[in-house]
């Protein structure tokens, strides 16, 4: 089975936002929740770089390790997703994440953040594939329709690749060997440097 | 021997601080922004001074067009180092804290049983606390308690209650918990500062009060050892429960709870294993003022019940306190004990 991975391509990230907008436009995502941004280094200095950062799908998640209530769950392709009729909105999948992928749709006073939203590596949730219920959770679920995500697929200079980690990373060598320098991988190493965690077998009868 | 052993590690250590250390205090985000310029001109495409920085997260030209907090920072490492404290020693340290403490209350109640009073009682009633000084008791200690079992379901509820109750039972007590905890919080802290100027008086260092420690009280021998108002587990329950433990449980609980004035993650991390461990210690606490305050010793729970307790408990616990109260309403020219006829009826039951 496939694993999926993002991989970002800081020598060819142009900044222009396409995978975000993507994003807010496929899923249908509300003001203020940003699944996906664009991070600039250096910015408007020689050797600038931009990287398109959203949910790693990590290997060893820590979103997942330090949930209360154990929402989160991974698909037999690495695709960690969650549940949001469970989410209690506690904002500690936000602490650990290094990434910053979690978001909320309310702004925290008295600890009322919402329940929590990240990208889901357009694979939908627990709900049936298609189902009007899971789109407007957690937006299209392009992986059950045969398709990879969307931000991805409409980036311009092919710097952001989302798909199978093999696949994705023989991309990636080749392009190193024609540039002949600039071999990191930016995220991998937190990402999917831990072992991986299998995904939990569902729990017999699904939810209680 | 041993002194080279040490020596050799002092040097170990010490080698390996400054190897790590170095490099970050020579670096600045400046040179390394300069670095990778040059680099740009020298060696193009490598970018290694760029993802030194990446790591360290200062750079001041790391932006973003996405609004909110920290989002020009790519990876923050922070957050393992939080996981792996609140997952690992906080919660296995401190579930069996809780374990423990009530497992030693338990003996502890089997080998000496309910302290009784010696003395049988006189009939006349001395008051103990005043009915404000209950009310700010009983506030605090409510709101304690809600605290004290919402915070305990979210730190053991994944471990404990959800293997039980499912997925679907375990979240919606998990959402009422986060919701009581963060409504309630605000409302403990304003308690708890009321407690400290309401009892701080008669918590302070008085005479008499080492020899209470040095018996521990006559809790292990059940010997006569006079106090004042308040022994010294009582004051030591003050000062580092009440108002140690109190002000960083809600000093944290607010940076924890008030998440909208855009504090960043580092701050909520420390705040949240600051809570949990200051939390775990005070429930340990309350765990031992609990016991002694209703089944560990007669006559306790009706002071703080009704505000009234018998004389031959005041003598037997708080002598000096006693003689204070006795000689003071002699003076005034009455007896001790002016009880209503309402606390004679349902205070002191023998």
């Amino acid at each position: 089975m496939a694993r999926m991975k993002f991989l970002a391509d800081a020598e060819r990230c142009i900044e222009c936002n396409g995978c975000v907008t993507a994003c807010k436009q496929e899923h249908e995502i509300p003001w203020g929740v940003n699944r996906r941004r664009v991070v600039t280094l250096n910015d408007g200095m020689p050797g600038e770089k931009s990287i398109s950062v959203a949910c790693m799908h990590c290997s060893d998640a820590p979103c997942m390790a330090v949930c209360p209530v154990d929402v989160f769950y991974k698909t037999s392709e690495g695709i960690v997703l969650h549940d949001k009729d469970l989410c209690i909105g506690c904002g500690y999948c936000f602490y650990a994440c290094p990434f910053g992928a979690p978001q909320f749709p309310q702004d925290g006073a008295f600890g009322l953040r919402g329940k929590m939203d990240k990208c889901t590596f357009c694979a939908g949730g627990p709900e049936p594939d298609f189902s009007a219920a899971e789109f407007k959770k957690y937006g299209r679920n392009r992986i059950a329709e045969g398709k990879l995500p969307a931000c991805a697929e409409r980036c311009a200079t092919k710097a952001l690749l989302g798909g199978d980690g093999d696949v994705i990373a023989d991309i990636y060598r080749r392009r190193v060997t024609t540039r002949g320098r600039g071999s990191e991988v930016w995220g991998w190493g937190t990402a999917y440097g831990k072992p991986e965690k299998q995904p939990a077998a569902p729990p017999p009868g699904g939810k209680s | 021997m041993h002194d080279n052993l040490a020596l050799r590690w002092v040097m170990r250590l010490s080698i390996a601080l400054v190897t790590v250390l170095l490099p970050q205090f020579a670096l600045g985000t400046e040179d390394l922004a300069k670095q990778q310029a040059a680099r740009q001109i020298t060696q193009p495409l490598n970018n290694a001074p760029m993802w030194r920085e990446v790591r360290k997260g200062e750079n001041p030209y790391q932006t973003t067009q996405v609004r909110g907090v920290e989002t020009n920072i790519l990876i923050q490492t922070e957050g393992q180092i939080w996981r792996e404290i609140r997952n690992g020693p906080v919660t296995i340290y401190g579930g069996w804290l809780l374990v423990l403490v009530v497992v030693a209350l338990g003996i502890f109640y089997w080998w000496r049983g309910r302290i009784m009073l010696k003395q049988p009682p006189t009939g006349r009633l001395v008051q103990r606390f005043t009915p404000w000084e209950r009310l700010v008791h009983w506030g605090t200690a409510i709101s304690f308690v809600v605290l004290a079992i919402t915070g305990l379901t979210t730190l053991f509820g994944k471990y404990v209650l959800l293997p039980v109750f499912g997925y679907t039972l375990f979240s919606w007590l998990a959402t009422l918990s986060k919701t009581l905890h963060n409504f309630v919080g605000p409302l403990f802290a304003v308690c708890a500062i009321i407690m400290f100027f309401t009892f701080v008086r008669d918590n302070i260092w008085q005479r008499g009060d080492l020899q209470w420690i040095l018996s521990a009280g006559g809790l292990f021998t059940g010997r006569h050892v006079p106090s004042w108002r308040f022994n010294i587990a009582e004051k030591f329950w003050f000062w580092l429960g009440v108002t140690f433990l109190g002000v960083a449980v809600s000093a944290t609980g607010f940076i924890l709870d008030f998440s909208n004035f855009g504090q960043g993650r580092l701050l909520m991390q420390l705040s949240n294993v600051v809570h949990a461990v200051g939390a775990l210690l005070f429930i340990a606490l309350a765990f031992g003022h609990i016991y002694l305050g209703t089944i560990g010793m007669e006559g306790a729970y009706e002071s703080m019940r009704n505000g009234h307790v018998d004389e031959a408990w005041v003598k037997e616990h708080h002598e000096y306190w006693y003689n204070e109260v006795a000689s003071q309403s002699r003076t005034a020219g009455g007896v001790p004990s002016t009880a209503p006829a309402s606390a004679m009826k349902e205070g002191w039951k023998t």
